[in-house]
């Protein structure tokens, strides 16, 4: 844990115009420096802009450019608000003067050899020298920072003249010893009001800062989570709800066992108790049979855990961390819990030992009847759950199919993404023609983004034709994006290469020309013939003329509704190059693309992805989430399947001698078959009532997070029921085949 | 129509066997009625579990018709209990779990008997028994006696062509032990054959042959 986490936030900010409000995790480069110097609450306060945000960057340590993501800027305060450790280097001004870096310690590795000889190193990185001044350790799996390069703020130009816009940087305070938050709260919107407010007034917004405790970003609000992605609050609860519930279905196995087997051991209480055993003699000794078998099992599944922790960190994409479970505070609760399972389990057996009258017990004589009603019960709840858990597997999977197979409105297939750098934006045509020369490629388009992950957000301003006001995203494209992806153009034309760049209009009353998507028009309250040539206000740009309406496609992750869009003609603010391939073998066209690209910027990395495995994993978590949960809904059905044949084992035992006189009589195999589950099948119906209500509830809570969802089909529902019933007549069949086959003369013994 | 050829049974310990039945000729034909009649342990019970298919282990020929018992498969074994076969067990052996009807009915179940004709042969034997009042009463109810004839009628209720009987009247007294014997021969006269194994003289008198088994071997065998 950090020193200090509990004083750390990290100041997020909040926008308002025209009732739309807007919460983003970034705020302004002023805003460390009013914090340090005006608030006697704070401590320090530190900056940090995460160059990813915006695209990677070129590192040469002396083998050549290499594309690197986890590099940020960092100011000189950064060590003093966050107590990582520096292998190399002092902390005390380190990274306060310009073109200083910090590697972390398997970066050092990576790029040097070792840490010891990356100090003192320099390095090129998009062409600017840095020195190597220190190395950190590796940004521990615990923390929601995760950088390979940590760099000077003082080099970046923006560190010369903070401002209060743009909020491009993650900012981070640490405040006193027994600081009053709400106080801080209250000065922060003084500290508003003072310096931002006649903008708010004169623009007509609002804006506010809010400081989030660190150890709440990781399980907060995923929009605000920096970096990397933190783990929505949800999944862990519902791990933990059905973890829990796989014990309780254990722990009833143990029971009705138990109980069931409470009958053949009377004899042996009856004579403890002739021999002077008391009540709570027995209680104790049954219980602590129970604790002994719970101690045991956590053993064994603590072992388990161990052996399976890679194939499951790749299968189920979560590391297991067994450095806490092997804490102190670790093993009490791991004892705690064999304890409190074994208690749990063995409390209700126990009593029921305890109590048996000694003579009934030597009598031998006992019914079954004592706790039949509670096992009934207790089945019923183990295949309810096992069946719950099977329906909410299938219907997360069916959702999740579902995205993967949705018309999102555009073709991702057999599309590669490049990423380039600002500065070789101009050999871009030049890469462009020779890729379509070659034949390997039918249409390449600029792009700011991938178009499943586009985001920046603009605001369309009452003015020209339209008097909305609203949130609108923009995607910065050039003429090729339409083809390349196959849009849809419903009305007017898409931008040819005689239309003006964005960046190259200046004037305000432009009339540049854009595209806007169907929500946005509809936002605006026109049809898309309707909209071509109105003029509209974005962003900064006064008058700019609707030329092309294209359909909806969905920019962002099927969560949300596709909302209002607008695509800019600005190949200049594009990074990914995106590249539609001629059908054929991916593998020779990607070659050939190489080839091409190696030709004509061999200094620059080639990373190729393709579009839809980068769409697939926009849905990794759930995909997590759905492999885990078929786990755990497997080895549910097992544990009940487990407990029912341990049942059936001693109802067959019980009744055999039923058994043999049925076959006496001419039972088939299958008489008996049915003689013995119809009880059976009675319970797993009630539980199939029950799992089928639940399964409602659940589908319901589960779509409800999506705004694109399947239709609640009856499949998950019928296959999920289907197979536990059929799987329970099985473990009910083998064991009645086993009774079958006795010789009724040796079950059928004179009494 | 069944035929014993060398039968053999015995439980194997350490170095030696002990038979419970050697060498065991038997021919059975239709319609005979047949007692068996020995000292404890002569091995009656044995050989008739081994008649009525209760006891596969055993070495030697059991032939039904044409048939070898051991060749056949389990459900045509099944399909034997049903159609020949009534077995009347010395220690009763009722479904507790099952009123006297229920008990009466379960074979006409199992041989799908439609459900009037079921009430009507139920409702008979119950009448001839003077049981109608004990219909719904469960066999822990009843005394060893009552409980006796409820397996008799069990037994009798599927019309088999052979009834097997085990002590039949051992817990009946003699008025009941005649009626019992009085119904057996009325079946003889219909077409069953009857093998019963006893201890009682008075119950061989019925029959047409005389078993004398001694130490798990036939004495003697004659008509009467």
């Amino acid at each position: 844990m950090m020193t200090d986490a509990d004083r750390i936030y990290k100041i997020n900010q909040e926008f308002v115009s025209n009732g739309e409000s807007e919460l983003v995790g970034l705020s302004p480069s002023l805003l460390p420096v009013t914090l340090r110097e005006e608030f006697t609450e704070v401590e320090q306060a530190t900056l940090i802009f995460d160059l990813s945000i915006f695209s990677s960057v070129m590192v040469d340590a002396g083998q050549g450019n290499q594309e690197e993501s986890k590099f940020a800027y960092v100011d000189e305060y950064f060590y003093d608000v966050f107590d990582f450790e520096l292998i190399v280097g002092q902390k005390k001004g380190i990274l306060s003067q310009p073109n200083q870096l910090v590697l972390t310690e398997s970066t050092a590795d990576r790029l040097f050899g070792s840490v010891s000889s990356a100090e003192g190193k320099s390095l090129k990185v998009d062409g600017k020298d840095y020195l190597v001044t220190g190395v950190m350790q590796d940004f521990p799996s615990t923390s929601h920072m995760e950088f390979d390069f940590l760099a000077s703020f003082k080099t970046h130009r923006g560190s010369r003249e903070p401002q209060w816009s743009p909020s491009n940087y993650y900012n981070y305070v640490k405040v006193k010893p027994g600081a009053d938050m709400a106080q801080f709260k209250s000065n922060l919107d003084q500290m508003v009001d003072k310096y931002l407010g006649s903008d708010m007034d004169e623009y007509g917004f609002q804006t506010a800062f809010f400081a989030q405790p660190l150890t709440s970003i990781h399980l907060g609000d995923p929009t605000l989570t920096p970096f990397k992605p933190g783990t929505e609050v949800k999944y862990l609860y519902i791990f933990g709800v059905v973890a829990i519930l796989l014990i309780t279905i254990g722990i009833i196995n143990y029971v009705n066992l138990a109980t069931a087997e409470a009958t053949e051991r009377n004899k042996e209480v009856g004579l403890r108790k002739v021999m002077g055993a008391g009540r709570m003699q027995l209680f104790g000794q049954f219980v602590s049979e129970s604790i002994l078998l719970s101690c045991g099992a956590i053993l064994l599944s603590t072992f388990i855990l161990y052996l399976i922790a890679i194939p499951f960190e790749n299968f189920g994409g979560v590391p297991l961390n067994f450095e806490l479970l092997f804490s102190p505070v670790g093993m009490t609760g791991l004892l705690g819990l064999a304890l409190i399972v074994g208690l749990l389990a063995g409390f209700y057996p126990s009593m029921i030992l305890s109590q048996m009258q000694p003579l009934k017990a030597l009598g031998n004589k006992m019914k079954i009847g004592s706790g039949a009603w509670v096992r009934k019960s207790l089945v019923v709840f183990q295949f309810f759950v096992s069946m719950g858990l099977l329906i909410s597997t299938f219907v997360v999977k069916n959702q999740l199919n579902f995205m993967q197979e949705v018309n999102l409105g555009y073709d991702k297939e057999q599309v590669v993404v490049l990423n380039y750098h600002y500065n070789m934006r101009e050999a871009i045509p030049t890469l462009r023609d020779e890729m379509v020369r070659s034949g390997t490629a039918i249409s390449i388009s600029r792009a700011a983004a991938m178009p499943h992950d586009v985001k920046g957000t603009y605001k369309i301003f009452p003015g020209g034709d339209n008097d909305r006001e609203f949130f609108i995203t923009g995607y910065a494209a050039d003429p090729d994006l339409i083809r390349t992806i196959n849009l849809e153009l419903l009305e007017g034309q898409n931008y040819s290469e005689s239309d003006p760049l964005r960046s190259s209009l200046k004037d305000e009353n432009s009339r540049m020309p854009i595209l806007l998507n169907e929500s946005a028009i509809a936002e605006m309250g026109w049809t898309a013939k309707e909209a071509i040539g109105k003029r509209v206000n974005v962003g900064f740009t006064s008058n700019a003329l609707v030329k092309g309406v294209i359909k909806d496609f969905y920019f962002n992750s099927l969560h949300k509704k596709v909302g209002p869009m607008v695509i800019f003609n600005d190949p200049d603010e594009a990074n990914v190059l995106l590249i539609k391939l001629r059908a054929g073998n991916p593998t020779a066209n990607l070659a050939t693309i190489e080839t091409v690209w190696k030709k004509l910027v061999p200094d620059r990395p080639f990373n190729p992805k393709f579009l839809d495995q980068e769409y697939a994993s926009l849905y990794q978590s759930e995909q997590n989430v759905s492999l885990i949960f078929s786990l755990f809904a497997g080895i549910a059905v097992f544990i009940a399947l487990m407990g029912l044949f341990g049942l059936v084992s001693y109802v067959a035992l019980r009744r055999t001698r039923e058994i043999s006189i049925r076959k006496v009589l001419g039972a088939t195999q299958g008489d008996v078959l049915q003689v013995l589950s119809v009880d059976f099948l009675k319970l797993l119906a009630i539980s199939a009532l029950l799992a089928i209500g639940f399964g409602i509830w659940f589908s319901n809570s589960w779509l409800e997070a999506f705004a694109n969802r399947t239709v609640l089909s009856i499949w998950p529902f019928v296959i999920a029921i289907l197979s536990v019933m059929v799987l329970a007549v099985f473990t009910i069949g083998y064991r009645s085949w086993k009774v079958f086959r006795l010789n009724p003369a040796t079950t059928l013994k004179s009494e | 129509m069944i035929q014993l050829k060398n039968l053999d049974k015995f439980i194997e310990s350490r170095f030696q066997r002990v038979f419970i039945l050697k060498g065991i000729n038997l021919t059975i034909n239709e319609g005979e009625f047949i007692t068996l009649m020995g000292p404890s342990g002569a091995g009656k019970s044995t050989l008739l579990n081994i008649l009525g298919l209760l006891d596969e282990d055993y070495e030697g020929d059991y032939s039904f018709g044409e048939r070898g018992i051991k060749t056949m498969k389990e459900r045509e074994r099944s399909a034997l209990y049903k159609s020949e076969f009534g077995y009347i067990f010395q220690a009763y052996h009722l479904i507790d779990e099952l009123t006297v009807y229920e008990n009466i009915e379960t074979p006409l179940l199992y041989r799908n008997v439609p459900s009037s004709e079921r009430k009507s042969i139920i409702a008979n034997l119950m009448d001839r028994f003077n049981m109608v009042a004990k219909k719904d009463l469960f066999p822990a109810q009843l005394s060893g006696g009552q409980q006796q004839l409820v397996g008799i009628a069990r037994a009798v209720a599927g019309r088999p062509r052979i009834l097997l009987a085990d002590e039949p009247t051992g817990n009946l007294h003699s008025g009941q032990a005649k009626e019992i014997m009085e119904i057996f021969q009325e079946l003889h006269r219909e077409g069953t054959t009857i093998i019963q194994a006893t201890h009682a003289r008075e119950n061989a008198d019925f029959g047409t042959r005389l078993i004398n088994m001694l130490d798990g071997k036939i004495e003697r065998d004659e008509a009467i």
